[in-house]
């Protein structure tokens, strides 16, 4: 009796895993396509602020094309290729996860960049980790936070005044910004495990509801075979 | 078999382009961001021939700027908290090149009309950038600052990098020279060109 039970439960929990893995991929594909959509709308402000702002580098009265502008046009593109093109080909893979993790968060940086290091153009990091929690794996965002660590480290170490301003910051500054990260990601990691665990929950409903949905298809089929035998007996 | 092939290879080659593109673009931008303009090689003392008459006793500030630099909008921040932070000692000149082939108007843009909103500062047009040769600055952001009896006592840029307002050297020691805090400093300056090789020639 105990075998079949057990046999019963190893059932559900691998029609419960398999409903579980089926819905995270069907949200990490859509979160994909949203992310395709948000580099693209990031790549056209991109090159509308760099033309906005700092159209030409001038010299005197003769003016060229801004370095900002080839850097948005260019190097924007060189950013968002790879992404785009795993989330369109290889959906809802972890690769695709971790490539967009790092493709955002490198799309922060040139924004940053591009609007002249404003301070209010940082929150646009902040808002890019919570877009990143809705894949609800919270790797990819272990992913994002070692690229604006990393971001935030080599520039501290070969130019730090893009990043604090001073020529001789203390070397431990860039754990001082990527705190702040640290700080959101602590939320964020602990959603991704709680969305996971709900979605786990109500798959493992799911699973139930269909394996007694399939018990009871068994009974009324065995009922309708014992009636029609019973019919040919009384006839 | 053969679009799995192409596939694939189009992610490889877009890999390569993505290392690539961060890779290049920020060696770009840092040797932007990083190189300064051309230092001013000013005289000492103020210049006699320049239409600005400093008041005797006073600290007078000379900033340089070109209408039309983006980067010039962060040396325009700095300089608006040297201003707080100094007091009424300080005086201030924004002179704004403008080339006198161009149809006047040419200088009114957003880095102007910045200039124009700092408290205590007079902004004056620079035909040609006459005053900015008298001066010896050659750069957008090019600062100048001289004590009461004319001497200079600071030159240079106000910004860490090009386009990069927040605390930086320059700014900090021309707040501390006006405060007697230090003597002289000096700071490299990052923006556009104002006095070129070519017009310095022609002049």
């Amino acid at each position: 009796m105990s075998e079949i039970v057990t046999e019963r439960d190893s059932v559900i929990d691998a029609r419960a895993a398999a409903i579980r893995d089926e819905q995270l991929h069907a949200r990490r594909v859509r979160v994909d396509r949203m992310f395709v959509w948000l580099f693209l709308l990031q790549y056209a402000a991109g090159i509308v602020g760099a033309l906005t702002v700092s159209p030409y580098a001038w010299e005197g009265k003769v003016h060229t094309i801004h370095l900002h502008v080839w850097v948005a046009v260019i190097g924007g593109a060189g950013i968002i290729i790879l992404p785009i093109l795993l989330a369109i080909f290889r959906p809802g893979t972890t690769l695709t996860r971790h490539v967009i993790a790092a493709s955002q968060m490198l799309s922060s940086a040139l924004l940053i960049h591009l609007t002249g290091g404003r301070i209010e153009t940082h929150f646009h990091v902040f808002g890019s980790l919570a877009f990143l929690a809705f894949y609800l794996d919270w790797k990819a965002l272990i992913t994002a936070t070692v690229v604006v660590a990393g971001d935030h480290f080599l520039r501290g170490i070969f130019w730090p005044e893009s990043v604090y301003g001073v020529a001789n910051p203390e070397w431990w500054r860039f754990l001082e910004h990527a705190g702040w990260v640290a700080f959101e990601d602590v939320f964020l990691i602990w959603a991704c495990v709680m969305g996971r665990r709900e979605i786990a929950e109500s798959a493992s409903r799911q699973a139930q509801v269909e394996h007694l949905s399939e018990l009871e298809q068994l009974k009324s089929a065995a009922l309708e075979m014992a009636m029609s035998e019973l019919q040919v007996a009384s006839a | 078999m053969k679009r799995r092939a192409l596939i694939t290879t189009s992610l490889v080659v877009a890999g390569l382009i993505w290392t690539g593109t961060v890779g290049a673009m920020y060696q770009a931008v840092r040797r932007f961001e990083t190189t300064p303009g051309r230092g001013a090689s000013g005289t000492t003392m103020w210049p006699v021939r320049s239409r600005i008459v400093p008041e005797r006793n006073r600290w007078t500030l000379v900033m340089l700027i070109h209408p039309h630099c983006s980067c010039t909008r962060a040396s325009l921040q700095e300089l608006e908290r040297i201003i707080e932070m100094s007091g009424p000692s300080l005086q201030t000149y924004v002179l704004v090149y403008r080339p006198s082939d161009f149809q006047e108007g040419w200088e009114k843009t957003e880095t102007f009309e910045a200039a124009k909103r700092l408290q205590r500062a007079h902004v004056l047009v620079d035909p040609d950038g006459r005053e900015a040769r008298l001066f010896g600055g050659f750069t957008s952001g090019q600062t100048f600052l001289y004590d009461g009896e004319g001497a200079l006592r600071f030159a240079g840029g106000v910004t860490s990098l090009r386009g990069h307002a927040g605390v930086n050297r320059g700014s900090m020691d021309v707040v501390d020279i006006v405060r007697a805090r230090a003597r002289q400093g000096t700071h490299p300056v990052f923006g556009c060109a104002i006095v070129t090789t070519e017009s310095e020639q022609r002049q």
